[in-house]
């Protein structure tokens, strides 16, 4: 089982959050840890978000890539 | 002294929908929709009336299938709402541009478990391209038009808009927003293009791999220019049918768990793979590490997260197949490759003699292909039908050929000839069913009733559920389950409750005469087929096994 840490930039929309854990659920990857907040003043929301999964991280990486309200999405490669 | 009518959240909708072409929408009325429904008096949007929620999904489906544009349908809160479902699940399977409209209960009562109250804006995350509630009368023109964008851009999907009821009459200002047109939403990296040149110039056994991205991309001119400049031997999957010119001699048919035998050997010896719009689907591939054990591939599609997904690519082109497909059109030598690719065509045509007085189904499918006119559509439901119409049936375009492909619906067909019928109403639209589909969607006769729609229904009746019954027999030990539907209605009565004129037919002889008797029906038809019920579907590549292991016969 591989440890990874996502970096995830978002617009503060409804169900965002909801949307990447259904995402990070349904493409395989357990959920180890989140830390969540949004900037008021940009109403960009950021995620941190500790997955692991067997499976090579990009699948996950490009499945929350195409959410529509998702700017960025960065792996932290420090975490292992 | 006169005053102007207000307009409303529920007008402003007809308006964007107008605004965005939309003629026609497909739905069922409810309590938390009404608004909406009275705002249709005062609209030009024609209104079909389903049956059956889902029956107005597959509807919209078979509408935006046949016809490329964006299909609509509405449904009330609660049941309604969650009747939509299988219709949009089925709609992103496929990648098809869909906006549901769904009434909400009042944004006061949301929450509080009020009568016929859903989270369908929860439900839809796993089913929906992309969903959007309604909180607030000055978001809803755009969020309308950011459905539209979102259902077309990229890989096309559905988009679900829940629109709670006093959001629906609330007095809104008159002016609309302009259309904007929405790129694709991920930033493609550049196209790989060098690489993919090179690995096309090495290959001495190259095999174009076509899927219903191509279709989608409305890019099957330059697919057919790309196949007829390289002269590369293709196959198709299930969603791709149609993209390849169908007199393309190099065109090996549908490859995949029925595909035809040439295809299947074919992929497994090649030495490169050229996926264009496809996304090396199970079905397709059958045991993924034994699928074109010896191919490099290419891979062109719109949605980055399909590269390398389920088979890694050498070189991956992603973008718009308008704009790439040209740029690798290059003459390749191969002519000892597809040497060999003809000759498996021929060695492996199909066989139409049937021993017997009953009736082959293959035989009088690729019989009505023949017959049928200039254009027709032809819808399918989700069985051992669906297969021999894929396997006998030709087309000249995606469009010409829906089926439910990605979610395997049964009750898809009726319903998504409907919308086929209402978006293309000279064309004539085939709906090829089997007795264990036709029953799941079978209250939208009544929509073809109502509408006088001429929809022609084939019926191949087995009084079975004959695909999980042939997969009964051979890997369950012939204990057959639940598969039975000996006591099926007479169905030529029941069409002739919905005013659809109906035959049977039991013996090939009758055949020919049938079929032409439907084509040249000025009405909906039922054309009832009674074959035996221990017909298998051939070939068939056994689950996790290699694609060149096929079974053809027992």
């Amino acid at each position: 089982m591989n440890n990874y840490q996502l970096m995830i930039t978002a617009d503060d929309k409804q169900v965002v959050l909801e949307r990447i854990l259904q995402v990070t659920r349904y493409r395989g990857f357990l959920i180890s840890g989140i830390n969540a907040k949004v900037n008021t003043g940009t109403n960009i929301g950021t995620i941190e978000l500790l997955v692991r999964s067997e499976r090579p991280i990009e699948l996950l990486v490009d499945q929350i890539n195409k959410l529509i309200d998702i700017k960025e999405v960065k792996v932290d490669n420090s975490a292992s | 002294m006169t005053t102007e009518k207000k307009l409303t959240g529920a007008g402003l909708l007809f308006n964007v929908l107008e605004q965005h072409g939309v003629e026609h929408v497909f739905g069922y009325p409810g309590g938390a929709i009404m608004p909406i429904y009275d705002a249709l008096y005062d609209s030009k949007v024609e209104h079909f009336l389903c049956r059956h929620e889902q029956g107005a999904a597959f509807s919209a489906v078979g509408y935006a299938r046949a016809s490329g544009k964006v299909g609509v349908c509405f449904a009330t809160s609660g049941p309604g709402a969650t009747n939509l479902i299988t219709g949009l699940a089925d709609a992103l399977a496929d990648s098809i541009p869909v906006v549901a409209i769904t009434g909400q209960v009042a944004t006061a009562a949301m929450g509080s478990d009020a009568f016929q109250e859903i989270d369908i804006f929860g439900l839809s995350l796993a089913c929906t391209k992309h969903s959007f509630q309604v909180t607030d009368i000055n978001d809803l023109a755009k969020v309308l038009h950011q459905a539209f964008a979102i259902a077309l851009e990229g890989r096309q999907g559905p988009v679900l808009v829940d629109i709670p009821k006093d959001i629906q009459i609330t007095e809104v200002n008159r002016s609309l927003d302009e259309l904007v047109n929405l790129e694709n939403k991920v930033k493609l990296p550049p196209a790989n293009v060098g690489s993919a040149i090179a690995l096309l110039n090495q290959a001495k056994q190259p095999i174009l791999y076509v899927g219903g991205g191509v279709g989608m991309a409305n890019a099957i001119d330059e697919l057919r220019d790309f196949a007829k400049i390289t002269g590369l031997p293709s196959v198709s999957t299930l969603k791709g049918l149609g993209a390849i010119d169908p007199e393309d001699e190099n065109y090996l048919g549908m490859l995949g768990m029925h595909g035809t035998k040439a295809a299947n050997i074919a992929v497994q010896e090649c030495d490169l793979l050229i996926a264009v719009g496809a996304r090396f689907d199970d079905r397709v591939t059958g045991k993924l590490n034994e699928f074109a054990p010896h191919a490099k591939v290419i891979h062109f599609d719109i949605d980055t997260s399909e590269i390398n997904k389920r088979r890694i690519a050498d070189a991956s082109i992603l973008g718009d197949l308008k704009v790439n497909l040209p740029a690798l059109a290059i003459p390749l030598a191969i002519k000892p490759w597809q040497a060999v690719c003809h000759e498996m065509n021929n060695n492996f045509a199909w066989d139409y003699n049937h021993p017997g007085e009953s009736i082959f189904a293959p035989a009088v499918l690729k019989e009505i292909s023949d017959k049928m006119p200039e254009n027709s559509c032809v819808t399918t439901d989700v069985g051992q039908h669906q297969m021999w119409a894929a396997q006998h049936m030709v087309f000249d375009d995606p469009s010409n050929f829906l089926t439910s492909a990605g979610m395997g619906t049964m009750g898809f067909g009726i319903p998504a000839a409907v919308g086929a019928q209402v978006s293309r109403p000279t064309d004539c639209i085939i709906a090829v069913s089997g007795d264990g589909s036709f029953m799941m969607n079978v209250q939208e006769l009544s929509t073809i009733k109502r509408f006088q729609l001429p929809v022609k229904i084939v019926l191949i009746d087995n009084a079975k559920l004959g695909m999980v019954r042939q997969w009964q027999d051979l890997f369950f030990n012939g204990r057959l389950s639940e598969t039975d539907l000996a006591d099926n209605p007479d169905f030529i009565m029941l069409a002739n409750a919905f005013d659809i004129k109906a035959k049977m037919i039991t013996k090939k002889s009758e055949v020919s005469a049938a079929i032409e008797e439907m084509l040249e029906h000025d009405g909906p038809y039922l054309l009832q087929v009674k074959i035996d019920a221990q017909e298998n579907v051939w070939p068939l590549v056994p689950p996790n096994t290699a694609n060149d292991k096929m079974m053809e016969s027992t």
